[in-house]
């Protein structure tokens, strides 16, 4: 009687485990992402053929992995039975050969049905997902990449496509210099959603630049494009009206000097500013306050501290050297030859303390990132470099000092804006 | 061999010299060569760098503004309306109004355009049309609507070519294009100070110009790509977005759709593909390649000889003209399919080169940007067979696409990619929509 109590026993657990894992199974499929194609598919066929047997084939055009085709196979044979169609059963005059495709737009599954001489097409259509890694590094610094939230125009579409100059986060709203406009975005659902746009007719150029810096109080910014200087400015709305309201934003032709770098304490006014050259995308070499040294004609600067006090001006010239001044001597940086156009000085405490983060490509077709020291007159990687999705087409020191903003093209030519923060390893 | 070997050690010292990127600098001569005339449509080098559209394609093949900044359509497509972007001007200072686009586009089609009438009001440029036109926008990129100035201000027509684009033309000497940098180009100022094509030059000498440093950018047909690949040339491509295409006559005989259909059974595909176009590109049977639509595969490639004979059915057509456009490989091409041809009974001659009106012509489809139904529509508009392609869905437009061919007066083949190859002083070259160099954006390391 014992033994037959056990014996039940024994046989109820494994009917439970077995139930489950069928469960599980049926449960997984159904969660498949391609579990609605593949039911809209075969339901399409099961039109055309009617309830019978035929013979499947599956085959892969599509960027879909190889491991995930069996899986698929099954999806679509299940939901053929479903529906009254055998799969299998090559002695059957019937065929169906599906063949996962995709063009430019879409993931697109199309099926062959031939029966006898006669050969009709279905095709579904399938939503293309997207995946994207992250690179870390194991040296002294870490650079760790944070891509900003999609940004999203007033008509509902994405503006991935418009060239981004420079970007900052004001006020719990972002603010976007484009090459013809200033927008303020507010968040929402994970996305920036542009509420307010400013027109800003500064000169069109095939390398547009631009600096957008937020005052000591974060509640304003002043902006400069080439030919333009933008202020903005927010004050609380009145009487209920949305937060977004509450932003001016006026400008104006200007030729007036750019900054081209905070002092370390980054409440303070610009340490140095550059005139720009319109017609040429750079700095002309003309800076304010003067600082002893007649400067080349460069692209980028920053400023180092020094341990010892001081510091030294860093300069990025449009002749690819990149030099410091200090103690009103200029001279040339070992181990920068293979450095970008753009750098941000970023203090990250790690390491040599400050950093300077620029963009490196060589002939790469996508750009990367990497933190360098430099103690002396020599440029140490401190860093590994932190792949990029595509061109680092503008860089700079955000806000905080301790990270860099960087605008990416990809290939395709879509803009977006990247936090790259420098973390002690 | 010596020549070959030259090109090869001069890259591979280039490629050792090669530097880091940094911002494009502003100056210097972009030196190109061409085998063909830089004016020419669809792919003329200079169009594309002396004029703009209405509308423009990015690299992407999305639709840009261009010359207008905005464009609604009403009346369901009957009627569109362009806004021109202000303060535009032609090279020699001429303000672009919508009566100087309407003059052009007027020039640039005459009889035979998409719309029934264009006129300017203000700032806009209205179509209309009888028809539907739901692509008009993707087809105004196209290189055939590039706006010119036909009329100055004295009502006088200019002299030489007058557009908007970032290069204007400059001088043609010695059989040597020359384009000066347009400082006030309403999309920024190039990067490079002129542009030197050198045109009708042959394509041994384009290449071996680029070893030696004598030029920056030269041709590299699809069938020498693979060529240029091993002679480690820096090799530009764009996806395969010429269409080879067999477009034949419905006059005569060929109006029987049988005989067309054994036309299209016997051409042997493959053969194009392996032998003269040395595997580049993709085989293909239908009119949108299969990146773009995605269900090309269904169209069958396969040569079917029996076939042929049987929709021949014995019929005697005559003799039957084919004409090539082009030279070198397309010629070859040309003889291949005539010889097809003969082996499935018909009697096939080539015609002299140059001549255009034959009952064959094996002719080049340009398809840009990545909207299949623009694309499918401008293809239609190339071989005068335009009809609007409202469909949007695969289904539909496979469908239509499917009608299209039944009737067997274009064969498809081969789609071709175009190619280019660079010396190491260029850089951020890339390739536009059209096949076509993007020269404006383009600058040179050694530049100051």
């Amino acid at each position: 009687m014992r033994a037959m109590r056990v014996v039940v026993t024994v046989a109820l657990v494994v009917c439970w485990a077995i139930g489950c894992t069928a469960l599980g199974a049926q449960l997984q499929q159904s969660q498949s992402p391609w579990s609605q194609p593949a039911a809209e598919l075969a339901g399409q066929i099961a039109d055309i053929l009617g309830p019978g047997q035929a013979q499947l084939t599956v085959r892969n055009l599509s960027t879909i992995q190889a491991g995930e085709i069996p899986s698929i196979r099954k999806l679509i044979e299940q939901d053929l039975k479903a529906r009254g169609v055998l799969a299998g059963g090559t002695e059957s005059a019937n065929a169906i050969r599906v063949t996962l495709s995709e063009n430019a737009r879409e993931r697109l599954w199309v099926a062959e049905v031939i029966e006898g001489n006669e050969t009709r097409v279905t095709m579904v259509h399938v939503g293309a997902g997207e995946a994207s890694a992250i690179r870390t590094t194991n040296e002294r610094v870490v650079l760790r990449k944070e891509k900003m939230p999609s940004l999203v125009a007033r008509s509902g579409g994405t503006m991935r496509d418009d060239p981004i100059l420079a970007a900052a986060e004001i006020n719990g709203h972002l603010v976007v210099m484009f090459d013809d406009r200033i927008s303020v975005f507010s968040s929402a659902g994970g996305r920036w959603i542009e509420s307010n746009s400013f027109a800003m007719s500064s000169k069109l150029a095939r390398d547009a630049r631009g600096i957008l810096l937020p005052t000591a109080d974060g509640g304003s910014f002043t902006a400069y494009a080439p030919g333009t200087q933008c202020s903005g400015s927010y004050s609380l709305p009145l009487n209920g009206a949305a937060q977004d309201s509450g932003w001016t934003v006026r400008c104006r032709a200007s030729d007036d000097p750019w900054p081209v770098y905070q002092s370390a304490d980054a409440s303070s006014a610009p340490a140095l500013k550059a005139f720009y050259n319109a017609a040429r995308d750079f700095f002309t070499g003309v800076v304010t306050p003067n600082i002893g040294v007649d400067l080349p004609p460069f692209y980028a600067a920053g400023m180092i501290p020094r341990p010892a006090g001081g510091a030294a001006v860093l300069l990025a010239g449009v002749d690819g050297k990149v030099q410091t001044v200090e103690n009103g001597v200029m001279r040339p940086i070992a181990g920068a030859r293979d450095w970008g156009s753009d750098l941000a000085v970023v203090r990250s405490g790690c390491g040599m303390g400050t950093q300077v983060i620029t963009s490196s490509s060589g002939e790469a077709a996508n750009d990367s990132l990497r933190a360098f020291g430099i103690p002396a007159l020599e440029a140490i990687p401190e860093s590994n470099a932190l792949g990029m999705d595509g061109t680092v087409t503008a860089l700079w020191t955000a806000q905080d000092g301790k990270s860099a903003m960087a605008v990416v093209r990809n290939g395709a030519g879509e803009y977006e804006v990247d936090r790259v923060s420098a973390l002690c390893n | 061999m010596f020549r070959r070997f030259a090109i090869s050690f001069v890259f591979t010292l280039a490629a050792l010299g090669a530097t880091a990127r940094t911002r494009p600098h502003y100056g210097g001569t972009l030196r190109v060569e061409v085998a063909g005339d830089p004016w020419q449509r669809p792919s003329g080098i200079a169009r594309r760098l002396v004029y703009d559209g209405l509308t423009q394609l990015d690299p992407s093949g999305a639709l840009q503004p261009a010359l207008a900044i905005s464009w609604e359509q009403d009346n369901s497509f009957h009627r569109w309306q362009f806004r021109l972007r202000p303060g535009v001007r032609f090279h020699d200072g001429t303000v672009l109004t919508s009566a100087t686009v309407v003059a052009s586009l007027k020039a640039s089609c005459s009889a035979r355009c998409p719309w029934d009438a264009v006129k300017a009001v203000g700032p806009l440029v209205i179509f209309t049309n009888d028809s539907s036109m739901p692509n008009l926008p993707a087809l105004l990129a196209s290189d055939q609507f590039l706006i010119a100035l036909t009329a100055n201000a004295d009502g006088k027509t200019p002299a030489g070519a007058m557009g908007t684009g970032p290069f204007q033309a400059s001088d043609f000497k010695n059989g040597v294009l020359a384009l000066a940098a347009n400082e006030n180009c309403w999309s920024g100022r190039p990067f490079a100070d002129s542009v030197e094509i050198r045109v009708h030059r042959s394509i041994r000498d384009q290449w071996l110009d680029l070893g030696l440093g004598r030029a920056d950018l030269v041709e590299v047909p699809a069938e020498q790509l693979r060529q240029a690949q091993q002679q480690r040339l820096s090799v530009l491509t764009s996806p395969p977005i010429v269409l080879l295409a067999l477009q034949v006559s419905d006059a005569g005989l060929l109006a029987n759709v049988k005989v067309r259909g054994a036309i299209a059974a016997a051409v042997d595909r493959s053969a194009l593909y392996n032998v003269i176009f040395q595997k580049q590109g993709e085989v293909t049977a239908s009119l949108l390649p299969q990146k773009m639509s995605g269900y090309s595969f269904l169209f069958p490639t396969a040569r079917d000889l029996n076939k042929a004979h049987e929709l021949r059915g014995g019929l005697a057509t005559g003799e039957l003209t084919l004409s090539v456009e082009g030279e070198g490989a397309m010629q070859l091409a040309g003889q291949r399919i005539a010889l097809n041809l003969r082996e499935a009974g018909f009697n096939v001659q080539m015609a002299p080169v140059g001549v255009q009106h034959s009952d064959l012509m094996l002719r080049k489809f340009l398809i840009s940007g990545n909207d299949p139904s623009a694309a499918l529509e401008r293809i239609l508009w190339d071989a005068d067979a335009l009809v609007p392609v409202t469909e949007q869905t695969s289904a539909d437009l496979y469908k239509r696409e499917q009608t299209i061919l039944e009737n067997r007066k274009i064969i498809t083949l081969v789609d071709l990619p175009l190619g280019y190859a660079s010396g190491a002083r260029i850089r951020d070259l890339r390739v536009r929509a059209d096949g076509t160099p993007d020269l404006a954006g383009t600058s040179m390391e050694d530049a100051r």
